[in-house]
């Protein structure tokens, strides 16, 4: 690390601080040791580095009569720039703007005032100072050129030094208003009795810009709110009637597999026979093994289900694929009208011996 | 069929051109730095021979009559991507790749397997089947996915073994030597800006090149056929078929994420930290690549382009025949046990008795897979102790030992009874189906 040169923070913050210190450049160099020695690593580096910004320091410290100034003379001096020509011109030696920040106000109160004035008597100060953030900034706002100015622009830069120095509160002189022409004049209100209680509750609403954020805001959650309840409550009746009528017996060929209610209804009419009974029943159209819906592959006469390929004989009985136990049967039984009637609220399972059960087929 | 060939070959052609003229590009400038950053005149010339030839392969697909793959090595390929012996198949890859990685991870032997294979996915893609299943917009990036995916595994085996190389010399991991600091500002974030950016771009391409995989609108009653997990679940997908809802969906997902969540507390072995190693770390390399490439990663493969309708299996040049039949008829080992074996019915308590009866008769009816499970898991691991890991057992003592092997068991319990569903029909090893228990 050492051999890289490569500064940690600390040290880093302690060159900064140093350089920044100006003068106090040699009170505050004891202050870094500690820090750098903190590690036997990084000593000779520290040790290095200390030299090189004390010279930094230094030099400038010397230039400049004050030292370099650190942030926060900057700053004090960006401060005092900006209340004008006030300090400027008033007085250009009035050292009293910020108690606090005493000769660096001072200091830069003057230096843009050399700037900004062709006066020659701070002068040397501008020429062997080195150009701080302050002063550049000043500068800019002084809207100075740098070079040479002609004698005219130099006599108007002046002169609004001074006009500007003047006038701490710059009078505003408001140029006389057109007469208003009748139709832009404003029109007598009407008066109604809670013309002014409505003229309150809309300049709450609508009065300012936060005003109107926030009433839009809660409009708009107000419809989100609507919306969602609305939303609950769909336009189709969600659950088809659990008692439904497919047909005669006779409607169901020997051997047929009727597919036509699963769309409406999620069931297969069979028409086949379980442990050689022939027999009618209802099987519902959903896999053992994770609830997907099988279809009823007429070649293959099987119901197959696409997601884990579970496979089904036309009984219903698992015979390929995960699908643990077969499928289930539906409530059925002849109406009275002699139809027959499927009731999906009732459910029959083959693995638990339920399939015997007489609700669960219609003998044929 | 004939007319939507041709309208197949005229669609798929100029794209192919292109691939193969980028595949030609490819070639040329690794041509070029071969030979004028690396010297190596010879290899440069191969590569450019290679580079001309692909510019002849382009010129064919540009003129309407892209290369394919003869029917003969087309059969043999879905003859091969069957079950049984994709599985048996990947793993004997993985164990090649495996012994043979000092060979493999050699620079100009990568550079042409890549070849190898994007060049037979150019010729593959001439086959309508196959280009159907490769183009479709959802499995896009899962083909990009996989040569990534390669790419990875052998970069990572080609440091593991220059790693192994320096250490056999003893001399650090190549990781250490690179130990300069860098900041992360603006080191990190600034190349962090830059992928940003560049995926944003990528992505912006992707969307407006491929359509959305938009399908009907969904209904309860109308399930997709193949119904397809996100590719990433194509694994655990693929478990369901072998597995009961309750293990494949529920037991065995938990025990991979507390398994890989118990691995640092199972791990005693403390080199390979923070460099690429395979020697110092054999027993976690072989079962993390196990557990991830062949259990992972190949059933994702295989979910993609091999399960097509009615989740049967399809070889990739295969027309997707919803009306394929394959004699898929299942049987419990009790089944086998009982009726097949002993030659009589299944036991079955007789009827109107209690639970407890019933419950009996389902414990005899089962009794075989029971003693299977038993001695699986609780028999072996005591086996493997003073046997093959022995070293581990003495390391690790008894809990942790314990924990490991029961872990490890759960994991090759799946391509177990994947082979044993593929081989000899077998459903479930225990079928309770009365109490939702079947493993």
């Amino acid at each position: 690390m050492a051999d890289k040169k490569k500064l940690s923070v600390a040290e880093i913050l302690a060159a900064a601080r140093k350089a920044d210190g100006g003068g106090d450049a040699e009170q505050e160099a004891p202050a870094s040791e500690p820090a750098a020695s903190d590690s036997e690593a990084t000593k000779p580096a520290a040790e290095e580095k200390k030299p090189a910004a004390k010279p930094a320091a230094k030099p400038a410290a010397k230039k400049s009569g004050g030292g370099r100034p650190s942030v926060a003379e900057m700053l004090a001096a960006a401060r005092a720039e900006k209340q004008g020509g006030a300090a400027e011109t008033k007085d250009t030696e009035k050292p009293a703007a910020k108690p606090a920040a005493k000769p660096a106000a001072a200091k830069a109160a003057d230096k843009p005032a050399a700037k900004a004035s062709p006066k020659p008597d701070p002068a040397p100060v501008k020429a062997s100072a080195p150009k701080d953030t302050g002063s550049i900034l000043a500068a800019a706002r002084n809207e100075s050129k740098p070079g040479p100015m002609s004698k005219a622009e130099a006599a108007r830069r002046s002169g609004d030094g001074k006009q500007s120095a003047k006038a701490q509160k710059p009078r505003i002189t408001v140029p006389p208003m057109p007469v208003k022409p009748e139709y832009a004049k404003p029109k007598e209100p009407k008066k109604e009795a809670d013309a002014e209680r409505r003229g309150f509750l809309m300049g709450v609403l609508l009065g300012s810009l936060f005003g109107i954020g926030w009433t839009s805001t809660a409009m708009t959650f107000g419809l989100w709110t609507l919306g969602t309840a609305r939303f609950m409550f769909p336009n189709v009746l969600t659950e088809p009637p659990s008692q439904f009528k497919v047909g005669f017996p006779s409607d169901f060929t020997p051997g047929q597999v009727e597919t036509k209610f699963k769309a409406q209804y999620g069931v297969w009419v069979v028409n086949y026979e379980y442990e050689g009974v022939p027999s009618i029943y209802a099987l519902r159209s959903v896999c053992t093994h994770l609830g997907c819906t099988p279809n009823w592959l007429e070649g293959e006469q099987k119901f197959k289900c696409p997601c884990h390929g579970s496979g089904f004989y036309k009984d219903g009985i698992n015979f390929e694929g995960p699908a643990p136990r077969p499928l289930e049967r539906f409530g059925i039984r002849i109406a009275d009208d002699g139809q027959i009637e499927i009731d999906k609220s009732k459910l029959f399972q083959e693995e638990i011996g339920q399939w015997s059960d007489p609700a669960s087929y219609v003998p044929v | 069929m004939h007319g939507s060939y041709t309208d197949f070959i005229e669609g798929i052609s100029p794209f192919l051109g292109g691939y193969y003229l980028a595949l030609s590009a490819m070639n040329a400038v690794m041509a070029f730095y071969l030979w004028h950053y690396k010297h190596k005149t010879g290899q440069a010339v191969f590569w450019v021979v290679v580079s001309f030839l692909l510019v002849a392969v382009a010129s064919a697909a540009m003129g309407g009559s892209p290369l394919g793959i003869p029917e003969d090595i087309r059969k043999f390929i879905d003859w091969a991507t069957g079950p049984v012996i994709y599985s048996v198949g990947t793993t004997a890859l993985l164990v090649i790749a495996y012994l043979a990685r000092r060979w493999l991870v050699q620079p100009m032997v990568g550079w042409s397997l890549l070849n190898l294979s994007l060049v037979v996915m150019g010729l593959s893609m001439a086959n309508m089947n196959f280009a159907a299943i490769v183009t479709k917009p959802d499995n896009v990036p899962i083909v990009g996915l996989v040569f990534l995916l390669g790419f990875f595994t052998w970069l990572a085996t080609a440091k593991a073994v220059e790693n192994d190389d320096r250490a056999r010399e003893g001399l650090p991991p190549t990781e250490s030597l690179d130990n300069e600091k860098v900041l992360v500002w603006p080191d990190l974030v600034y190349t962090e800006l830059i992928c940003m950016i560049a995926l944003t771009a990528f992505l912006l391409v992707w969307g407006i090149a491929l359509q959305a995989p938009l399908e009907e609108p969904a209904s309860a009653v109308k399930t997709p056929n193949p119904s397809k997990a996100p590719w990433y679940f194509l694994g655990l997908q693929e478990m369901l078929v072998y597995y009961d809802p309750w293990m494949a969906g529920v037991l065995l997902p938990s025990l991979i994420i507390v398994g890989l969540m118990a691995i640092p507390f199972l791990d005693f072995n403390k080199q390979g930290n923070g460099y690429y190693t395979i020697e110092q770390r054999k027993f976690s390399y072989i079962v993390f690549q196990l557990g991830f490439l062949e259990l992972w990663v190949t059933l994702i493969i295989l979910g993609t382009f091999f399960r097509g309708p009615n989740w049967n299996i399809f070889g990739p040049f295969e027309y997707w025949d919803a009306h394929k039949v394959l004699a898929l008829n299942n049987v419990d080992l009790s089944q086998y046990f009982w009726v097949d074996g002993m030659g009589r019915g299944l036991p079955k308590a007789p009827a109107g008795s209690g639970l407890g009866t019933q419950i009996g008769y389902i414990l005899l009816r089962e009794s075989p897979g029971i003693v299977l499970l038993a001695l699986y898991f609780i028999v072996l691991p005591p086996l493997m102790a003073v046997t093959f890991f022995r070293g581990f057992f003495a390391k690790m003592g008894f809990v942790r030992y314990m924990l490991m092997a029961n872990l490890l068991l759960f994991m090759v319990a799946l391509p177990l009874k994947m082979v044993l569903r593929w081989v000899w029909n077998l459903k479930y090893i225990v079928a309770i189906p009365e109490y939702f228990l079947n493993f």
